[in-house]
């Protein structure tokens, strides 16, 4: 009896599978469509911006650029005008505008070198950087304060005050002695010593008195 | 999540292994099914055997609605697969050739082999036959280099192509392969009955 009704059910067992097929497909068209996100997931876009790795601080790109570092790209996303007047040395290029052309995907989107991206501010920079993590851009860094902190830190230093901890001291030496990598003169780099003033004895003076010539005298 | 290998949750090494284990799957599941027969085979083009064309047409169908459904769950990044680089005069001329052979050989490239697997003389001279095919065309590589190379389209599929959305193009193409396999039936039934 069982085998019977078993066997009536698999007669139509290709219409069945058939069916199946269908309904599957039919189900792909009819499923409600969402935006799928590209690039990483946003947790892990989260983590990496609360990441502490995310900034690097301008005392340490120092010593990088001092020590010839070859392992890291530096990125100004400012415009063409703002970096043809200033920027940091062997620093590239990328306007913010132009960071998702393909002649810049080369710099970003790699697995060799820490990027490290700067504007005036960090707050262009940061915008790279977000746009640049979302597309799962690897090893991408922040330069802390940009530019301007830059210029403060490390160019034109800080002279710490007198009852401040030595280690301001040492910071400011190190920056200090940084600038001067960067071309920075120091008033007392060029101490030029004064001229000796070497005294002179004053000459005495002997007037000699000339015999007076004997003055014509007589005459006619 | 997947595909498995190049997002790392299955090692690198591992993908040789793994192309083994499946090619002696897919080997067995064809010699288990009659695939290593010639005559099966030869079948389709003469009407008394439609079980190459269900077969290929299933597994295309279950393979492209499973990816898709992996697809819309999240396990597995549909544009993360390779898409086989399109290139358009090639693979015309090749599979008209390719065709000519099905036909006359009875075997394709991968069911020959498991022939041989089985130890038939006709597919050890069709794998023959193939041998002096790569050899003709190793030795006049210059001179097909043009078409092999050329009109190269890139890795495009027939969604970036026609334009047409994903979702639509599987179920029409289910409708398709369902509609193949009754006319196929309907065939099969009125040809002559073959024994082999």
């Amino acid at each position: 009896m069982v085998k019977k009704k078993i066997a009536k059910v698999l007669a139509f067992r290709y219409k069945i599978l058939a069916a199946i097929l269908i309904l599957l497909a039919g189900g792909l068209v009819l499923l409600p469509k969402y935006q799928k996100h590209e690039g990483i997931k946003p947790e892990e876009l989260l983590s990496n911006t609360i990441s502490p790795e995310r900034y690097m601080t301008t005392d340490r790109l120092a010593h990088i650029i001092i020590n010839q570092d070859p392992s890291f790209i530096l990125i100004d996303v400012r415009d063409e005008k703002s970096f043809a007047s200033y920027s940091l040395p062997n620093a590239i290029n990328i306007p913010l505008k132009k960071l998702f052309d393909e002649d810049s995907e080369g710099y970003l989107n790699q697995n060799q070198f820490d990027v490290v991206l700067f504007s005036n501010d960090h707050f262009y920079a940061d915008q790279a950087w977000i746009l640049c993590n979302r597309l799962g851009y690897k090893h991408m860094r922040v330069l802390k304060g940009g530019i301007n902190q830059w210029y403060t830190t490390i160019i034109n230093p800080m002279k710490p005050a007198e009852n401040m901890a030595a280690a301001e001291y040492e910071l400011y030496t190190t920056r200090k002695a940084a600038s001067m990598f960067f071309g920075v003169v120091y008033p007392e780099q060029v101490k030029v010593e004064a001229p000796k003033i070497v005294k002179e004895a004053p000459k005495k003076v002997i007037t000699i008195e000339k015999k007076k010539k004997a003055e014509a005298e007589g005459g006619c | 999540m997947g595909p498995l290998i190049p997002n790392g949750v299955i090692p690198y090494e591992w993908d040789n292994i793994i192309a083994i284990l499946i090619g002696i799957a897919f080997g067995f599941v064809l010699e288990a099914s009659g695939f290593s027969s010639s005559r099966k085979l030869a079948g389709v083009f003469y009407g008394y055997d439609f079980a190459v064309l269900k077969v290929f047409f299933t597994a295309a169908l279950v393979a492209v609605i499973g990816v898709y459904y992996m697809d819309y769950l999240g396990f597995l990044d549909i544009n993360q697969l390779y898409v086989h680089p399109t290139y358009l005069w090639g693979a015309i001329i090749g599979g008209i050739i390719m065709g000519v052979g099905f036909v006359a050989g009875g075997f394709c490239p991968g069911t020959s082999l498991c022939a041989v697997a089985i130890g038939k003389i006709d597919a050890i001279v069709y794998v023959g036959g193939i041998m002096v095919g790569i050899f003709i065309f190793s030795e006049l590589y210059p001179l097909f280099q043009p078409i092999y190379e050329g009109y190269f389209y890139g890795n495009v599929t027939l969604e970036d192509s026609l334009g047409i959305n994903p979702y639509w193009f599987v179920f029409i193409f289910s409708i398709i392969a369902i509609v193949a396999f009754v006319i196929s039936d309907m065939v099969q039934k009125r040809v002559k009955k073959i024994f082999y």
